[in-house]
């Protein structure tokens, strides 16, 4: 998730180093855990992690500058560790990686539980005991599949070049589209991942993912012709978002063609709204210019209020 | 009168040409901390094990006066961070009188667990061992007895073992789980300890360590001086009518571990260094009561 905050940062130098991105999803698929273990463990006080020694796998050297960046994150204390790191030892970072993988096929049969994760830990070769080290065990595996979930959405953002030729609204509503079916597989045991991130401990980090995944959609829609804010988009499209996921779970129609249709119908009637929020401030302005500032200031409160109300 | 004996000896140690006059047994062996007293290596072991002989059969009455009964809710969270699962190959070291064991078993076999699982897990219920090594026959004769008290007496996945921490029985590989509560501080080579802890667990196994520290917060240090020293062995003087072992118990905390070239106290820090050291990843450690208690842990790959 902080892969794609770091993209927009550095678009250029992202959209130059498109074959080092494999590489780059392998460290940031590693430090995903990583960053939400240590931002979910505030409530326990002083706990002071060590980090862990770094592994440098050879085929890392193609983005070897991406590293640079990511090494001024580390604390001066995985100098004295490097020595270890040259005996190959696996990483527990991408040991906790595919025992999380090797659990999604396990959800299925016993939703998204420890059980789950222990049963892979096996299928893996690890000892089980790996799960305890998870901090908040469910939730982890939760968020390792949203991320996943991210990452396969971007993947195809960057891969399909149909989707450009799409006017905005049904651009949003595509991509919405092709982000929920991701999900299908896992619908039966759905409603539990979700109650799973409504958990207080949970919330920072759930909320965190949904962002990211709401602000990825909107750059790939791309809609530059707004003067609408940038909270007012992603809370419109959050919303879209959750109520298409929450009417999802109670479909049963063939293949989910009554959740596209329904979400089809809110994107529409979300761009129709903006439109009219526009037309509304452009023949604001347009009367203002005419009457003075006063009728605009007016217009302009209500235009706020609108937001309000819609947002 | 502690403190003036600490410092004293550690400007004893400083002093190099005051060497000359300590106690013959220090310039000969390597010497280690028995408490605030320092004594020669091979003497500790025999020096902590007459302690804990002394206080095997009430030791948990003194654990509960020393604590204020706190030390359940630690030892409780130690094996909910542990998260036990069935089939599980556990070994509890220094765990005499099986404490933590108990814990894990009755965690492993709780019916609201079992009623979540796959039918599959009863067989692995079975094939649990928890392992209670522990250097001192007399913990382990206690530790049996309450067994027997809890209902576990017939119960083959506990396993009473005689042992060292610093040279286990055990094959390499073979455990999923290693703890130690409030017994590494007895241990004389505490890297020792570490690297067997490291060499018998399996990959993916864990290794949590619960143990007393240091409390570096002004007045709740003092506060905690004072009940450690003045109250604990008179406490334990009026309880057992031995002084001497609960002094050491005392001590040895403060002292926790020994670095007698340098004479200081480790850290909570030094000691997840020294646990990463030995092999271990994500070295963590959480504190509990304000520093007075913490849980180390680390993962081997």
């Amino acid at each position: 998730m902080y892969r794609s905050a770091a993209k927009r940062l550095l678009p250029a130098f992202y959209r130059r180093h498109q074959n080092a991105i494999s590489h780059v999803r392998i460290l940031a698929a590693n430090r995903h855990t990583r960053f939400m273990t240590s931002s979910a463990t505030g409530n326990i006080p002083d706990h002071n992690p060590i980090p862990p020694p770094i592994s440098n796998p050879a085929d890392c050297t193609a983005s070897s500058s991406w590293k640079e960046e990511e090494r001024t994150h580390y604390t001066e204390t995985d100098e004295k560790f490097s020595s270890r790191t040259k005996l190959s030892k696996a990483h527990y970072k991408d040991e906790e990686a595919r025992v999380l993988s090797a659990s999604l096929p396990h959800v299925i049969r016993f939703g998204w539980t420890e059980t789950a994760m222990i049963a892979s830990a096996r299928d893996v070769g690890v000892s089980p005991s790996i799960v305890g080290s998870f901090p908040r065990k469910e939730a982890a595996l939760v968020e390792y599949f949203m991320d996943e979930c991210l990452e396969g959405l971007i993947d195809i953002i960057e891969s399909r070049k149909d989707l450009k030729n799409l006017i905005p609204s049904e651009r949003v509503a595509k991509l919405v589209r092709i982000r929920l079916e991701m999900q299908t597989p896992y619908i039966s045991k759905w409603a539990q991942a979700l109650s799973i991130q409504a958990q207080p401990l949970n919330v920072p980090t759930s909320f965190k993912q949904r962002a990211m995944l709401v602000d990825e959609i909107w750059h790939a829609v791309d809609d530059d012709a707004n003067e609408i804010d940038w909270y007012v988009k992603r809370t419109v499209l959050g919303g879209i978002y959750s109520t298409a996921e929450l009417y999802m779970l109670t479909d049963s129609s063939p293949d989910f063609c009554d959740t596209w249709a329904f979400l089809d119908a809110r994107t529409k009637d979300a761009f129709d709204l903006k439109k009219t929020a526009q037309e509304a401030q452009r023949l604001a302005e347009a009367i203002g210019a005419g009457m003075g500032g006063s009728l605009q200031g007016f217009i302009k409160s209500l235009h706020g209020l609108n937001h309000v109300w819609n947002g | 009168m502690a403190t003036l004996v600490r410092s004293v000896a550690r400007n004893l140690r400083r002093n190099k040409l005051s060497s000359m006059y300590c106690p013959a047994s220090i310039l000969h062996s390597h010497a280690t901390s028995f408490g605030f007293k320092d004594v020669a290596e091979e003497e500790k072991s025999k020096m902590v094990g007459n302690v804990f002989t002394s206080v095997a059969s009430n030791y948990d009455l003194m654990n509960d006066l020393m604590s204020g009964g706190l030390h359940r809710l630690w030892k409780d969270r130690l094996v909910s961070k542990l998260s036990p699962f069935p089939g599980m190959k556990h070994l509890d070291v220094a765990g005499g009188t099986g404490d933590v064991a108990f814990r894990i078993l009755e965690n492993i076999k709780n019916v609201k667990r079992r009623a979540m699982q796959d039918v599959l897990d009863d067989d692995l219920i079975e094939e649990t061992r928890i392992y209670v090594c522990d250097i001192n026959p007399n913990m382990l004769r206690v530790g049996k007895k309450r067994a027997e008290e809890r209902g576990f007496g017939r119960d083959k996945s506990l396993v009473w073992v005689e042992g060292d921490a610093e040279a286990l029985s055990f094959e390499d590989n073979s455990m999923d789980g290693y703890t130690i509560a409030f017994g590494i501080r007895n241990v004389t080579h505490i890297e020792k300890a570490l690297s067997e802890a490291y060499r018998v667990l399996k990959r993916g196994g864990r290794f949590l360590c619960l143990e007393l520290s240091h409390v570096d917060i002004p007045i709740y240090k003092d506060l905690y001086d004072f009940y450690s020293f003045s109250v604990i062995p008179a406490v334990g003087e009026l309880v057992t009518g031995d002084r001497e072992s609960y002094q050491y118990l005392v001590e040895s905390v403060r002292r926790f571990p020994p670095q007698v070239e340098l004479g200081y106290e480790m850290t909570k820090k030094q000691f997840a260094k020294m646990i990463a050291e030995a092999g271990f990843q994500k070295v963590e450690y959480e504190n509990l009561v304000g520093g007075v208690v913490a849980i180390h842990s680390g993962v081997k790959f």
